[in-house]
């Protein structure tokens, strides 16, 4: 390999191809996850072997194609690092044949095996509880707030918004729930609500799984957010994946500290859009920015503390303690009330005619209303208004999309 | 000389095509799947290649090989070729591979997966 006179390390055609190399990561890993044991070792020693095989010809054929002239490239947007004439960006091309192409052909032999069973092997056991875990329900939850900052702030489709909503679209969830489920098993084997579309209950035998599934499809996407963002997007990335780990994870548990756990629980959901603003240069003191992430913060708080309370009997039960177990169900339940209405204030503060949309806090707060009085007993029942709740964000988010749609 | 790159990569393409028939590697195994596999895998490398195109970091050389023939600004049609041969020699190394660490008789590689 030479470094030449030229280098430059710039990483456009870098983050292109790490943004692409992501997606196939995700999909191999999906991918692996249905393979029978047997089969596991034969692919990865196979695609290890042609991973070989395939870059030394490419180092040869690239070096052909650059040398004749056949390909150009502009050295302003290369790292500058080349093996011969070939950046070595071009490398990834490789890696990604070698392993999504084999991974869909072994794909759809296996859709043949089993015939009428192909759904069967898609919604493979193991794979349908690591999905499960990432609540599927909820992915657009975190995507959607990055994706509308950041388009918001930019007034336009670019690579980085690609690469950075589908990050927390799926391996951001697969983090955050994937490490949660692992750390939070003890107490949710009691909870009978885990283990439908809320919430799944992942067996034991996958938790090492789940970890390294969660650790390899962040980690493209992780670093390609590094290197793309600036020095202050870096740093609220650090936090926003921090406050991920921070909730579950062993010895901080910040989900077991009474008012910490809605705030982080918040954050998972507000972060994404702070930091699609803060990727996109804007200044989060802008008076309608930080009035709308006060309210949206606001908001999560709430429907946290609020989701808190049909835990109360299983949290206690597991020795854990929330924001509803420590000031018991009727405070938290008013209390989420509290900051329903807040929300609608700050709300309120926008510019017309996007202060109209304090009306959305209304259905929220009415949903609440009838657990006003809930005791501690009676919180499972606050499953009702939980399910509502769920209900009502599509409905939400329908709305915000189309008014998203037609005055921007 | 505009016809030598294309020429090259079309006998590129024949001698994988010779090595797949000898081995019964990837189309000779199954023919519809391995299509699938190679047009999905061209589609999705044109993608790649558009956006690196539209982000202006690779563009068509100035060389005197090539037919000059564009699909698209900066996309030459033998880009589709040269893709087209990128799958198909990764194809035929992985399952070249694969029939090895298979193992067993020759029969093996032809069972598994069908």
């Amino acid at each position: 390999m030479c470094i030449s006179e030229r280098i430059r390390l710039n990483k456009t055609y870098f983050l292109l191809n790490l943004g692409f190399l992501g997606f196939v990561v995700c999909f191999c890993l999906w991918f692996f996850l249905c393979l029978p044991a047997g089969r596991k070792s034969l692919y990865l020693k196979s695609v290890v072997a042609t991973f070989v095989c395939v870059v030394l010809l490419t180092v040869v054929f690239d070096n052909v194609l650059v040398g004749t002239g056949i390909v150009a490239y502009d050295f302003d947007k290369i790292s500058g690092i080349f093996v011969g004439y070939a950046p070595v960006e071009d490398f990834f091309y490789s890696l990604v044949a070698v392993s999504f192409l084999p991974a869909l052909w072994m794909l759809m032999f296996r859709f043949k095996i089993f015939n009428s069973g192909g759904v069967t092997f898609l919604a493979k056991n193991s794979v349908k509880q690591l999905l499960l875990s990432s609540r599927p329900l909820s992915w657009v939850n975190t995507a959607f707030p990055f994706s509308v900052a950041y388009l918001l702030s930019t007034g336009g489709v670019s690579w980085f918004w690609v690469v950075g909503t589908f990050y927390f679209l799926v391996p951001y969830n697969l983090l955050m729930y994937g490490i949660n489920d692992v750390f939070d098993y003890e107490s949710d084997l009691r909870n009978p609500r885990k283990g439908g579309v809320e919430g799944a209950l992942l067996s034991r035998s996958l938790h090492r799984l789940t970890i390294w599934v969660a650790v390899l499809s962040n980690l493209p996407f992780l670093v390609f957010l590094v290197v793309a963002g600036s020095g202050v997007s870096v740093l609220f990335l650090v936090v926003t994946v921090f406050m991920v780990l921070a909730y579950s994870a062993p010895k901080l548990r910040f989900k077991e500290k009474a008012f910490l756990d809605s705030f982080t629980s918040s954050a998972h959901f507000v972060f994404p859009a702070v930091y699609g603003f803060v990727a996109a240069g804007v200044s989060l003191l802008d008076g309608s920015v930080a009035a709308f992430l006060g309210a949206f913060f606001l908001w999560g708080v709430a429907s946290h503390a609020f989701g808190a309370v049909q835990d109360i009997v299983a949290d206690r039960a597991g020795g854990i303690s929330s924001i509803a177990t420590v000031v018991g169900g009727k405070l938290t339940v008013r209390l989420a009330v509290f900051c329903y209405v807040l929300a609608g204030v700050l709300l309120l503060l926008l510019v017309w005619p996007w202060s109209l949309t304090f009306l959305f806090v209304v259905p929220y707060v009415l949903n609440l209303l009838p657990f006003w009085f809930i005791s501690d007993l009676d919180s499972p029942q606050a499953n009702s208004g939980w399910k509502r709740f769920l209900g009502l964000n599509f409905f939400t988010g329908f709305c915000v999309t189309m008014l998203f749609i037609f005055f921007i | 000389m505009g016809f030598v790159y294309l020429g090259a990569l079309i006998f590129s393409l024949l001698g994988m095509v010779v090595l797949d028939w000898k081995f019964k590697l990837f189309f000779y195994k199954n023919f519809c799947l391995a299509s699938v596999v190679l047009v999905v895998g061209v589609l999705f490398f044109l993608v790649w290649d558009l956006v690196g195109i539209s982000l202006g970091i690779f563009f068509r050389g100035d060389s005197q090989f090539m037919t000059g023939v564009l699909l698209t600004e900066e996309l030459p049609l033998e880009e589709v070729f040269f893709l087209a041969l990128l799958c198909y020699v990764s194809m035929n190394f992985f399952c070249v591979f694969y029939k090895y660490f298979l193992g067993k008789s020759q029969c093996a590689y032809q069972r598994e997966l069908d």
